[in-house]
């Protein structure tokens, strides 16, 4: 007992013995996150995708990406646009494309978002002559 | 004259204060920038304009599953089918396995209930789904 004590005691003259388990459970979670998250652009708003039991994975990234908000506010890669200048702004960047084949628009859409208020969106996108288009989903069952 | 012996020194241990804060501060920017949301795309490709208004393709029949509300319910040809009842989905979709399932929603019907719909037919074996056809303008 005495030598246990007489080995804690040195160590604790040290200082640092005692957050050694610290640092181990700090490096799991830094090692949890670094490989299970993603780093990725933030959304300018936060949206709850449906949830889909769909697996697709886009094999790009989209070229306009469109984001619906509940309360029915649009962003056009990240800026914020009024519904009817949605037309005009798809028709210039597809003008602008380098890649016009592969343009694609990816609508991220809340699920509690009534299809009502999407399709003025998806009549704007039909009239600006883009017929490539997906709806984000988050995997997973309701 | 007193000896003095020099007595040997312990190593030094190197402090793990900055190490310390140095891995805090990455597991807090990792733990603030990390997403864990799975994000998957559904194909809703859409028919080019013309200047005619016609039905999409009118080659390939069509079985239309009508969405009226957000109550679990689908209308099917005036039948109405509870969307977790899995095994008369499934009848109808090997009844009309060559046909296109075209979903149709009314206005107050929310993203999640159609894309539920769509997930429940692809589960019972359905594919050709069309639906884009729910966000069409006109009248469902």
């Amino acid at each position: 007992m005495n030598i246990n004590q007489k080995f804690i005691t040195q160590r604790d003259r040290h200082g640092d013995g005692s957050v050694i388990p610290l640092i181990n459970v700090v490096f799991l979670m830094l090692i949890f996150f670094m490989v299970a998250g993603q780093i990725q652009r933030s959304d300018p708003i936060t949206i709850d995708p449906p949830t889909s039991i769909n697996e697709k994975r886009p094999n790009l990234d989209p070229d306009v990406l469109i984001i619906v908000g509940l309360g029915n506010e649009v962003y056009v890669n990240d800026q914020p646009v009024a519904m009817d200048e949605v037309e005009s702004m798809l028709s210039r960047l597809f003008d602008e494309s380098s890649k016009p084949d592969q343009f694609w628009v990816q609508i991220k859409a809340d699920g509690h978002l009534n299809i009502a208020s999407l399709r003025p969106l998806f009549s704007a996108i039909r009239r600006s002559g883009l017929t490539k288009v997906s709806v984000a989903t988050q995997l997973g069952q309701e | 004259m007193p000896l003095k012996l020099e007595q040997p020194r312990r190593r030094q241990l190197i402090s793990l204060t900055p190490l310390i804060d140095v891995v805090f501060i990455l597991l807090l920017f990792f733990m603030l920038s990390s997403s864990f949301v799975a994000w998957r795309t559904v194909d809703t490709p859409l028919a080019a304009p013309s200047s005619t208004p016609v039905e999409a393709s009118s080659e390939q029949p069509h079985a239309v599953f009508e969405l009226r509300s957000n109550d679990g319910f689908v209308w099917f040809e005036d039948q109405r089918i509870s969307l977790e009842n899995s095994r008369r989905i499934r009848e109808l979709v090997s009844q009309h396995l060559d046909d296109l399932f075209v979903l149709k929603a009314h206005d107050d019907v929310e993203l999640q209930t159609l894309m539920r719909l769509a997930d429940q037919l692809k589960l019972q074996g359905a594919d050709t789904i069309s639906i884009a056809n729910a966000f069409r303008e006109s009248k469902p």
